[in-house]
């Protein structure tokens, strides 16, 4: 078993020191939202990837994570850390109503539901002014200056998420949700209690979509509807972030957070400021002109990116590993 | 290692140079200061405007010997118009970038998560746009802020209706933003002051398509005032869906924002004739330089320019000014020499004071401005006015 994981226990290593080898406190924010990202993709695919219901209302569990923290500090003066705790229930709760009321549909049905669940809580956020303060947004100031030991709660989320995928895959319950996946009739007619296994994995999925609302929460120290019920920002996102890596794997969300965070950074700052460096010590040509319309188009061509990525990769990068391999070879 | 393990090191160590090289490209001979504007998303345009300000008052200061014989470098970061990238952005700037000050600031909301950064890190953050009040009310010494508060835009419009119209009743319209939520609520206040009725306070969410069933609710509260805080496009169609439905208040008020725009003339035609709107500045305030500011931006970038770039026009001239007087280029300095600061630019006198609950808070007066025969003309203070208010407003099918 060892060497059939050799790669993940070294990416494991990597991570663990990690904080100490780099300095920069700029790239350990980023890999912090890496590793924010492996959670809730991995909160997704488990939804998704292998129980069939795919949901566009990330960002409904992840905001009500968000707010219990923040709404905790900014009312009743409670550390938003108690948020954690707190975050990951929350969301259930919200998820009970709501699959109670939506896993009776099917399909593109289901997911219209969760993409109206997400909308209807960040309007609920923003209207609410009296007790979410609205569009202003709420504001704690963050307890460590350092990056270290938020650093390591994201990474103890993102393990401990990963380990669930993994009990939950080997377990019966993993094949209950498989079953859904694959033929909800069939395995409805060999005595699975579909909708109540659906509530499982939805409970699931919110449960750790929260908490990682929650750490975001004290990590970040402002929210606002916008931020974090985004559903560009959150619910796409998530699905991104799991097709890109790989939809039904566990290492899948692993991987897909790492390049959506890294590659849009990488277009949004120009290659960390790289490019301009590099065309300053070049100079003239054609350069100039790419560095320019990266940095101005970088949305765009961090879409074009993703859009190549989908096409090409249709598993996503763990998913169609073999192949990537392959054509690296032969080139 | 396999032929694939060895291009994949390849890519990766490639990537990791990229990354090294930017820091020891830069010159050493110049202070660098980081600038945070939206250049892309649905705010681009302010920031492309505050984005060519900051550049224009960069080339006068170069051009006029830099800072203490060192030219300023500008590192410009997009925030995207989002709170995350925007913190984002602010670390890489000070801790990658080492810069020992940042300006900029757009979005309230951004501007306020990134001040919480520059606190927590101590560099100095000069904000010249995001205007919600708690960014100055924390007690943070290393914020300082040249634009006016949101609660105060409609200052100049209070003393307009106490001594002029003297209105009964109000309806507040508003988008649901940071922006729109803060200015409205502290709009309700003024007008509890003033003894006005509040008939109908409503918030919409931005970008609207059709806003008549609640212009129909507003028509039927037939108040003396309706003021609505709004970007460019629903401005617009806030006044064009107006016109259409024939609401005659005594005036209709626009809180900054999407009123003062040439767009907002352009998208509602006639429809924005004798609208007021509450400004920050505009290019006849009596300071020096604003007229020349303007005529320069037309000049080099062939468009217009408006307030937000006045902020930035200036803000770029208090950091320039505080990093002369500073007794070394690094952060307390830098912080000290602002705290410090008395300047005269184009947007207007700048000096960070504590009052109310504010700290280190510019204190400016603004005006009113109405838009006459498709111009934006200043109609009050009465002293500055370029042309005295059309006053009362002829109702719509008088015209």
């Amino acid at each position: 078993m060892l060497r059939e994981r050799g790669w993940e226990l070294s990416l494991l290593a990597v991570l663990l020191v990690f904080p100490l080898a780099v300095q920069d406190a700029y790239f350990r924010h980023l890999m912090i939202l890496v590793l924010l990202w492996v959670t809730i993709g991995t909160g997704w695919n488990l939804l998704a990837g292998y129980t069939g219901q795919v949901s566009f209302g990330t960002a409904a569990f992840f905001g009500v994570g968000a707010y219990t923290a923040g709404l905790l500090a900014h009312h009743l003066e409670i550390s938003a850390w108690w948020g954690l705790l707190l975050g990951g229930p929350l969301a259930v709760l919200v998820g009970f109503p709501f699959g109670w009321i939506s896993f009776p549909l099917r399909g593109a049905y289901f997911a219209l539901g969760s993409l109206a669940l997400g909308e209807i809580m960040r309007l609920l956020a923003t209207v609410w002014e009296s007790l979410t303060e609205g569009m202003v947004g709420i504001l704690i100031m963050q307890t460590f200056v350092s990056k270290v030991p938020y650093y390591y709660l994201a990474l103890g989320l993102a393990l401990a998420s990963i380990l669930v995928m993994e009990l939950v895959t080997r377990s019966r319950l993993g094949y209950y949700f498989v079953s859904i996946r694959e033929d909800q009739d069939a395995a409805a007619s060999i005595g699975i209690d579909t909708t109540r296994y659906k509530m499982v994995s939805l409970s699931l999925h919110a449960f750790l979509t929260g908490t990682a609302g929650a750490l975001y929460m004290n990590y970040m120290g402002f929210i606002d509807p916008q931020v974090v019920f985004s559903l560009s920002d959150i619910s796409i996102m998530a699905i991104l972030v799991v097709i890109v890596g790989g939809v039904g794997t566990i290492m899948g969300p692993v991987v897909g957070a790492f390049v959506m965070v890294a590659v849009q950074e990488i277009f949004r700052s120009g290659g960390f400021g790289g490019l301009k460096a590099l065309t300053q010590a070049v100079g003239g040509g054609f350069l100039p002109v790419l560095t320019k319309y990266i940095t101005q188009a970088h949305v765009l061509a961090f879409g074009v990116l993703v859009v190549v990525v989908i096409m090409t990769l249709p598993n996503g990068i763990v998913g169609d590993w073999s192949r990537i391999k392959r054509a690296l070879r032969r080139g | 290692m396999t032929g694939f393990g060895k291009k994949l090191a390849l890519i990766l160590g490639s990537l990791l140079l990229l990354g090294a090289g930017a820091g020891a490209a830069l010159a050493a001979d110049s202070i660098k200061v980081g600038v945070v504007l939206p250049l892309t998303g649905s705010q681009a345009k302010f920031g492309e405007i505050e984005k060519n300000s900051f550049m224009l008052a960069l080339e006068e200061i170069n051009a006029a010997g830099g800072v203490n014989g060192k030219k300023i470098e500008l590192v410009m970061e997009d925030d995207t118009g989002k709170p995350d990238v925007g913190r984002s952005a602010i670390e890489k700037l000070i801790t990658q970038d080492q810069v020992s000050v940042v300006t900029g600031g757009y979005s309230s909301s951004v501007t306020f998560a990134m001040a919480a950064v520059a606190q927590q890190r101590k560099v100095p953050f000069v904000v010249v746009t995001g205007s919600d009040d708690k960014i100055t009310e924390q007690k943070w010494n290393y914020v300082f802020r040249i634009n006016p508060p949101a609660s105060e835009y409609p200052k100049a419009l209070g003393s307009f209706l106490t001594e002029v119209v003297k209105p009964q009743s109000v309806v507040i319209l508003y988008e649901n933003t940071n922006f729109g939520q803060s200015s409205s609520k502290a709009f309700v206040k003024d007008c509890e002051d003033m003894g006005l009725k509040i008939l109908m306070k409503e918030g919409y969410e931005a970008g609207a398509v059709d806003f008549k069933p609640l212009l129909t609710k507003v028509k039927a509260a037939n108040p003396d005032l309706i003021y609505m805080v709004s970007y460019v496009m629903d401005a617009s169609l806030l006044m064009r869906q107006a016109k259409e439905l024939d609401i005659n208040p005594k005036l209709f008020v626009g809180g900054g924002a999407g009123f003062t725009l040439p767009e907002f003339v352009k998208n509602a035609g006639p429809a924005a004739e004798f609208v007021f709107s509450a400004t920050l500045w505009t290019e006849t305030v009596p300071f020096p330089g604003a007229r020349e500011y303007v005529k320069k931006y037309a000049d080099k970038f062939k468009e217009e320019t408006e307030y937000h770039g006045a902020e930035a026009y200036a803000g770029m001239y208090v950091v320039a000014d505080a990093l002369k007087r500073a007794k070394a280029v690094e952060p307390d300095a830098v912080r000290e020499a602002l705290a410090a600061t008395d300047l005269m630019t184009a947007f207007g006198p700048v000096k960070f004071i504590s009052y109310d609950k504010k700290t280190q808070q510019n204190s400016l007066p603004t005006y009113l401005v109405q838009w006459q025969k498709g111009e934006l003309e200043t109609v009050w203070p009465k002293e500055l006015a370029t042309k005295p208010a059309v006053y009362p407003v002829p109702k719509w099918s008088e015209r």
